[in-house]
């Protein structure tokens, strides 16, 4: 039988290719950054166990690069594709390393040594890396990669520390881009999202007050592994955040700015997000505000109560218009309508976590034009029949899961994943 | 760069300073400024709870005089500036509407097409003369010295109508600021109202509105506020010491500019030629540190 193409290497595009790869078939995993693991590996806890994000998802990843049927192309990206049901012919540009994958051992010497600091997208910006670098700690591969656009030797031909420190004589300066040909039978679009920016909304003063942030942000903040190792020192200052606000419905549900849609996942995360405060110090004052909870999983409204309850969260009904910043002592001022009482008045906080909704990929334009796909208005992956085919595409052998047709939580992104994969692999037998 | 110059009446009853700075600035900064013949009042919003077709027709008569002078229009008051393009918004929805005004202006001959620009000293100043330009100028930076920036509420709201700086992050005040060599940060009543338009219902209301903002503004360590509207500077200058009064607050004593009586004397001129005499506010200290 022919191979399956997945494209996108988070969680649903991992549970995808887990389960064609267990009913025996061949499995291209495409993986645009260095890799696989996605946003649910730089989530803290999950909801509404509390369960490590990474405890859970990293043994999934490592059964990926174990199983004899995966291959991972990291840093690559789908640029062309021909063909129908049966026999997609595909063109996938992986852009070099420039460390040899065989030989690395991923030690991490070489990034200890980099002269060369750069921001540390994995970490939100909230800390640095190098220019020669492992994405993170339990990366698969784990293979170090050279950011070209900020290293010594590639801007200025100087440097060369990282292959004279190697052990293993690894780094490989001169590796090229490459064109790889696939034919497969067919293929499943995992795409993902990404946090939306809420810069815009300046109302709420993200970007220009460093202790607002977005619940991406906060994701790293309070997690482990994060710079802070966990404590919720806030980047202003440092001083530890023991009142934070949580507002709701950022770029969400709004017909002036940002998105109409419901993010789907921010009562939830933003309730998860608090309970680890109140975890952390139970004496901290956690607030979220909302428009309405929208809690409908299993097992969230309970989820939701114990936060109030058991851990003494607050719910305050209202969407603040504004957050201010005292520019002396660096605490923040958000005022709203608290829409119970009818009061208008305000709350104060040493930090505020903006629940951001989750918007299309840009990267959906191009790979729906090389697949002949369509978008939704808002760059979201179309499905055949939002009813009766989701996973579906108008193009036959090609399915849709997780947050590359709309913002939805991690159960359902993998449930439709192995939907797809089930599809997928239909597909593959017919042309068998 | 020739505009037509329109005063509005707050600025000629009674602050005669910010008329004077900026007849003495604008033309060092290379602005030419022509007086508008036949000048109206700009039809005062409030005036369209009484009738609306009477703010629309005092406003469209200043506009129509403007269309005929040719130059873009700049009105130095930011309550004129809203009453201005407020009306071009109306009458642009409302053909019927701007018909009517029209049959009005003709008895003067006049026509109100709407093809008239207006334009806010902030934009001026920030977007056509430039901080670059503004810095170039400079002959006695005013190192040192902290501002606290208020640009008013009606140069930014209502937000889908008024388009002089972003509604809820207004910069440019701050950036003219920064030109004339002086700091300015962002504190948390930066975009509060002063409080005037509440002065008839409740003048208790208004003097607590304004004296928290200046309280909150010394606390921050500013030496002074600075605005480009003349109702602000009214509440905030004019009316200083009734806020100490109503306050009980006698150690209140936050030095007022308007932001052309600052750029006047940081580009050299004589503190009398800008009308800083006529502060109420105690300017006099923070005038002869920058004058040495």
């Amino acid at each position: 039988m022919k191979p399956v193409l997945v494209i996108g290497g988070g969680v649903a595009g991992i549970q995808a290719a887990l389960d064609l790869a267990d009913r025996g078939l061949k499995v291209h995993l495409v993986e645009k950054s260095p890799s696989i693991g996605g946003v649910m590996a730089q989530l803290d806890k999950t909801l509404p166990t509390m369960d490590c994000s990474i405890c859970i998802l990293a043994p999934k990843m490592i059964e990926c690069s174990r199983h004899p049927n995966i291959t991972i192309h990291t840093q690559s990206q789908v640029k062309e594709v021909a063909g129908g049901a049966g026999n997609f012919d595909v063109k996938v540009l992986k852009e070099p390393r420039s460390v040899n994958e065989s030989k690395c051992t991923g030690c991490g010497v070489c990034s200890q040594k980099c002269p060369t600091k750069v921001r540390n997208d994995w970490q939100e910006g909230l800390a640095d890396r190098k220019a020669i670098y492992i994405m993170f700690p339990q990366a698969v591969p784990l293979t170090a990669t050279i950011d070209r656009d900020h290293c010594l030797y590639f801007q200025k031909g100087v440097c060369q520390v990282c292959s004279k420190v190697c052990p293993s004589g690894a780094i490989d300066y001169e590796q090229k881009p490459e064109e790889i040909d696939l034919n497969v039978s067919s293929i499943v679009v995992a795409t993902g999202f990404q946090e939306y920016d809420p810069s815009e909304l300046k109302e709420y003063g993200y970007g220009r007050f460093k202790d607002v942030l977005t619940a991406m942000e906060f994701e790293r903040l309070v997690c482990a592994s994060g710079p802070t190792g966990g404590h919720l020192n806030r980047p202003s200052d440092g001083k530890l955040a023991q009142r934070v606000a949580f507002i709701q419905c950022v770029g969400s549900r709004s017909h002036k700015k940002g998105y109409p849609f419901c993010s789907s996942v921010c009562c939830m995360y933003a309730t998860k997000e608090a309970v680890l405060i109140k975890e952390h110090d139970p004496a901290s004052e956690v607030n979220i505000f909302y428009m309405d909870l929208k809690v409908f999983g299993k097992g969230f409204q309970q989820f939701v109560d114990r936060a109030k309850s058991h851990y003494g969260v607050v719910y305050i009904r209202g969407r603040p218009g504004e957050v201010r910043m005292n520019p002396v002592t660096r605490d923040l001022t958000i005022w709203y309508e608290d829409t119970n009482t009818g009061d208008v008045t305000s709350k104060e906080a040493d930090m505020v976590v903006l629940c951001t909704t989750m918007i299309a990929r840009p990267e959906n334009k191009e790979l729906a034009e090389a697949l002949g796909l369509e978008l939704d208005e808002w760059g979201f992956f179309k499905p055949l029949n939002p009813l009766t085919n989701p996973i579906e595409t108008g193009l036959p052998g090609v399915f849709i899961c997780g947050c590359s047709h709309g913002p939805r939580d991690i159960p359902e992104s993998v449930a439709e994943a192995s939907g797809a994969a089930a599809c997928a692999a239909e597909v593959a037998r017919r042309f068998m | 760069m020739k505009y037509t110059l329109y005063l509005g009446c707050t600025v000629q009853s009674e602050q005669f300073g910010l008329e004077a700075s900026v007849r003495e600035t604008m033309p060092r900064l290379g602005v030419e400024l022509e007086d508008m013949k036949g000048a109206s009042c700009c039809g005062f919003p409030a005036l369209s709870s009484v009738s609306k077709v009477g703010w629309h027709y005092l406003s469209a008569r200043n506009l129509a005089i403007a269309e005929e002078m040719g130059n873009d229009f700049l009105p130095l008051c930011n309550g004129c500036h809203l009453s201005f393009v407020e009306t071009m918004h109306y009458l642009e929805a409302d053909p019927d509407l701007k018909n009517l005004i029209n049959t009005h202006l003709e008895k003067e001959g006049l026509q109100y097409e709407g093809k008239v620009k207006v334009v806010h000293l902030l934009e001026v100043l920030h977007d056509r003369v430039g901080e670059k330009k503004i810095s170039g100028e400079l002959v006695k930076p005013l190192e040192g010295l902290k501002f606290a920036s208020h640009p008013g509420c009606h140069a930014i709201r209502p937000s889908d109508i008024q388009k002089v700086d972003d509604p809820e992050d207004p910069r440019k005040l701050d950036n003219l600021i920064k030109a004339l060599g002086a700091e300015t940060f962002d504190y948390p009543e930066k975009i509060d109202c002063c409080g005037s338009q509440l002065a008839v219902a409740s003048g208790r209301t208004t003097l607590k509105i304004a004296g928290d903002k200046l309280q909150a503004v010394k606390s921050y360590g500013f030496d002074g506020l600075v605005t480009t509207c003349p109702f602000c500077f009214k509440m905030y200058d004019g009316r200083q010491r009734a806020i100490k009064g109503a306050l009980k607050d006698s150690s209140l004593d936050v030095p007022v500019f308007y932001y052309t009586q600052l750029l006047g004397l940081a580009l050299g001129f004589r503190p009398e030629r800008l009308g800083l005499q006529l502060n109420q506010s105690p300017v006099d200290g923070l005038v002869e540190r920058i004058m040495e």
